[in-house]
């Protein structure tokens, strides 16, 4: 009953609480209160980064439930991944195609920058959105009806540590399966993008398969962007699943926070990863 | 023969349920456009539905775009540098963001954004009987929920892209600045030089059409949860993953036939 | 064995526990109870410290709750059974591997000694057959019963039972009032029961609290609710509804 109330209640609120304050205040609350509120998340959330690591290291190794969620991560998204990742190599390939048709006629190095730019940003940073929204919120609802069931009480007090017991696992198993899924994705993509070329602008496979532009940079990039994201979407799903509060509601809302904040730390990170290759690549 | 068998099954189930998704939303698309003409919407609903998805989805658009229009500095800044033409750097950003990653970043986040949380929404109210008392009460769900839900997000997605298309050139200007020493001025240039008004329109075209399909989408599996709090989430992730198909494929025809 | 003393804990700036005191000697059962939303299922997750309370202490067999390290409170937890309102029973786990989870964490026995201790437990109540099946399979009073096994399975010398007969028809309700007082007499375990069927706790509990808006309203012995004069606890024992609830 209080669950149908609660349903009902927050429009009402938000909408009261803005008239009831002063303007002036209600300005500073609104600055106020979205800096107050990333700036406890990302508290929290490196707290919970630092205990999985702990457990990572000295916690009990579980090789089986580790397997059993790269299945899971891998099962759910490949497809979805395959789609997406398919249509954008079609649709990057169609516009700088026909921009390089309209300026120079010169389509010889398509293949061979889309590969580079497929490398160094859409391929980590579009599937880990992906795999953000595919996994993560899935992540989180599972936890997150764990806790209103009362399961993850359940499991601290047969002395299992619901960190290592469920956040570790899906760590470990997201760290492995983004790397892997990027690796999948960037072949995709690429590939769609080379049939692409040769049906709109006749660019034959030899010309397209040109691999002189990609460097190890490009690599060690994709790759470490592909890491951070691996290890970052899971901890904000964990965090959003085992804070949930108050019944179906409550998980509701704990997965639409996870898709929102995991996206928004995968472009967070892109950045600060872009610009750190950026000045080591101008450095040396 | 076995293994053959269950991968047939399993295509089929998947085939089967697809398409009874896609169905529902030509249902639901027919629902919509009977209620356009004469319009059929609840006033004080809409506007309460422009404010909230406007207001929920600005701050969250307007960081994704500036760091967005930062990165495209960023990835184009490598090759300018090699080359150094640096007058091109305004151009190479302005086109990728405008044309592509910018309707394309900031649909998705407001798809996480509006669309998921409207589904959780819808979707909670559906498995409580809220949707049903509605009807009880001889008000049309299509028109008090989804009609006023499908109008904001189709505005409010188009006024996004907008500003944020705005807000990317910015953070990539001052990108270029700090980072690649690219005079801001520079960058402006290249940009009003360069870049047509059509490269604009063809994102805003994109917006619309992704607005509609977020919509649709969220609404869809929303008005048909079933199943409790476990329900509510299967169809969260449900709508989130369809609103990003749907956002590549609308982009790849829209691009394919713009083009 | 159980003491709880001066607990207050606050809700979104509302209390929902205040002062609550009251005191459990080893061997013997509280029955605690009181209209819904009283806090007493905050209570009992308070006193085995899955929940925080703002001011006041728990201890359990001298030892204070609050403040305990993680390890610390791990062990101690060893010797503490719950057995929740929902059930909580993990359903991607089958009833055997749930009732078998608090044995394998504690990593003191064998497989073989796990499954036979697990299906000993499953026989105990009267459910042999079921080790199969998963939680989704079951019907509430099954599942009432494998959480009671998977909560009493450690032998732990304190159980604290969240509403045991919630929904579930007479018959069942019986059945668990049973295991209940078995665990009492036979093992002499100490227990804290909320429960609402006054008729079966009656006999199974040696002493009550009564818990009203986050209040101990009357706590004293079987003789003492009998008889007493309060109109709160009369209403609850007796059923009657003369007056407005609280």
């Amino acid at each position: 009953m209080s669950n149908q109330k609660q349903a009902a209640d927050p429009r009402m609120q938000e909408e009261n609480d803005q008239s009831s304050a002063g303007l002036v205040s209600a300005f500073f609350a609104a600055i106020g209160e979205p800096i107050v509120y990333v700036t406890r998340t990302v508290k929290e959330l490196s707290a919970l980064f630092l205990v999985t690591i702990k457990y990572v290291i000295a916690g009990k190794r579980r090789p089986d439930e580790v397997v059993a969620q790269m299945f899971e991560i891998g099962n759910r998204s490949v497809v979805f991944i395959a789609v997406t990742l398919g249509f954008l190599g079609m649709i990057l390939i169609y516009q700088a195609g026909f921009q390089a048709m309209k300026i120079t006629g010169d389509l010889t190095l398509l293949g061979a920058l889309f590969l580079q730019l497929l490398m160094r940003e859409f391929g980590p940073t579009i599937t880990a959105l992906m795999i953000a929204t595919r996994v993560g919120t899935g992540m989180a609802a599972e936890l997150g009806s764990m806790v209103v069931t009362d399961q993850v009480d359940a499991m601290k007090m047969c002395a299992a540590e619901p960190i290592e017991y469920l956040v570790v696992p899906r760590f470990i198993a997201s760290t492995i399966m983004v790397i892997v899924l990027t690796i999948v994705a960037v072949l995709i993509s690429y590939l769609a993008g080379a049939l692409t070329a040769y049906t709109a602008f006749d660019v034959n496979f030899r010309t397209y398969f040109d691999l002189g532009f990609v460097s190890y940079f490009d690599i060690i990039i994709g790759l470490t962007k592909a890491l951070a994201y691996g290890m970052t979407i899971p901890i904000i799903a964990c965090h959003a699943g085992l804070n949930v509060f108050g019944g179906s509601e409550g998980v509701g809302r704990a997965t639409t926070q996870s898709v929102v904040n995991a996206s928004l730390a995968v472009v967070v990170i892109d950045f600060i990863i872009s610009g750190l290759g950026y000045v080591v690549l101008a450095l040396f | 023969m076995k293994l053959i068998s269950a991968i047939l099954s399993l295509v089929g189930t998947k085939f089967l349920s697809w398409s009874n998704e896609v169905g529902g939303m030509i249902l639901l698309s027919w629902d919509i456009l009977r209620n356009c003409v004469p319009p059929k919407l609840d006033g004080p609903e809409t506007w309460r539905n422009l404010y909230r998805v406007g207001v929920k989805s600005f701050p969250i658009v307007v960081v994704t775009a500036m760091l967005t229009g930062a990165i495209m500095v960023i990835q184009s800044g490598m090759y300018i540098k090699e080359y150094g033409a640096y007058g091109l750097l305004g151009w190479g950003a302005g086109y990728s963001v405008l044309r592509e990653v910018g309707p394309i970043m900031i649909g998705l986040m407001f798809s996480g954004r509006v669309g998921a949380n409207n589904t959780a929404e819808l979707g909670t109210m559906r498995v409580t009987d809220q949707v049903d008392a509605l009807r009880a009460l001889a008000i049309d769900p299509i028109a008090y929920l989804v009609m006023p839900r499908v109008l904001a997000m189709v505005v409010m997605l188009f006024l996004l892209v907008v500003i944020g298309d705005l807000t990317a050139l910015i953070g990539g200007a001052y990108t270029g600045q700090v980072l690649l020493g690219v005079d801001a001025k520079l960058f402006a240039w290249s940009i009003v030089n360069y870049i047509l008004l059509e490269d604009f329109t063809h994102g805003l075209i994109k917006a619309v059409a992704f607005g509609f399909a977020i919509a649709l989408i969220s609404c869809h599996f929303g008005m048909r949860t079933t199943g409790g709090a476990v329900g509510v989430g299967r169809a969260v992730n449900a709508s989130v993953v369809a609103s990003a198909i749907a956002i590549f494929v609308l982009d790849y025809f829209i691009t394919y036939m713009d083009a | 064995m159980i003491e709880v003393r001066d607990l207050t804990k606050y809700h979104f700036g509302r209390p929902v526990l205040e002062n609550v005191s009251f005191r459990v000697k080893e061997g013997t059962n509280l029955g605690l109870i009181g209209p819904g939303g009283a806090g007493k299922t905050l209570l009992l997750k308070i006193i085995c410290g899955l929940v925080e309370p703002d001011s006041g202490n728990t201890f359990i067999k001298g030892q204070k709750v609050q403040g305990l390290a993680l390890q610390e409170l791990t062990q101690l937890r060893f010797d503490i059974g719950l057995l929740f309102q929902n059930y909580a029973l993990f359903d991607y786990l089958n009833v055997t591997e749930n009732i078998a989870f608090p044995l394998r964490q504690a990593g003191k026995h064998t497989n073989k000694e796990i499954l036979k201790m697990v299906q000993e437990s499953l026989n105990s109540v009267d459910l042999p057959h079921i080790g199969h099946q998963y939680p989704n399979e079951l019907s509430g009073g099954m599942k009432k019963r494998v959480g009671f096994a998977r909560a009493v399975i450690p032998k732990p010398p304190i159980v604290l039972y969240d509403d045991p007969t919630a929904g579930l028809d007479p018959v069942t309700s019986s059945k668990i009032f049973l295991f209940l007082k078995a665990m009492k007499e036979e093992r002499g375990v100490t227990s804290i029961t909320i429960s609402h069927d006054i008729e079966g706790i009656r006999d199974i509990c040696d002493s009550f609290v009564l818990l009203n808006k986050g209040k101990v309203v009357f706590y004293g012995s079987r003789d003492e609710i009998e008889n007493t004069q309060l109109s709160l606890a009369r209403q609850f024992w007796h059923g009657f509804s003369d007056d407005e609830l609280g």
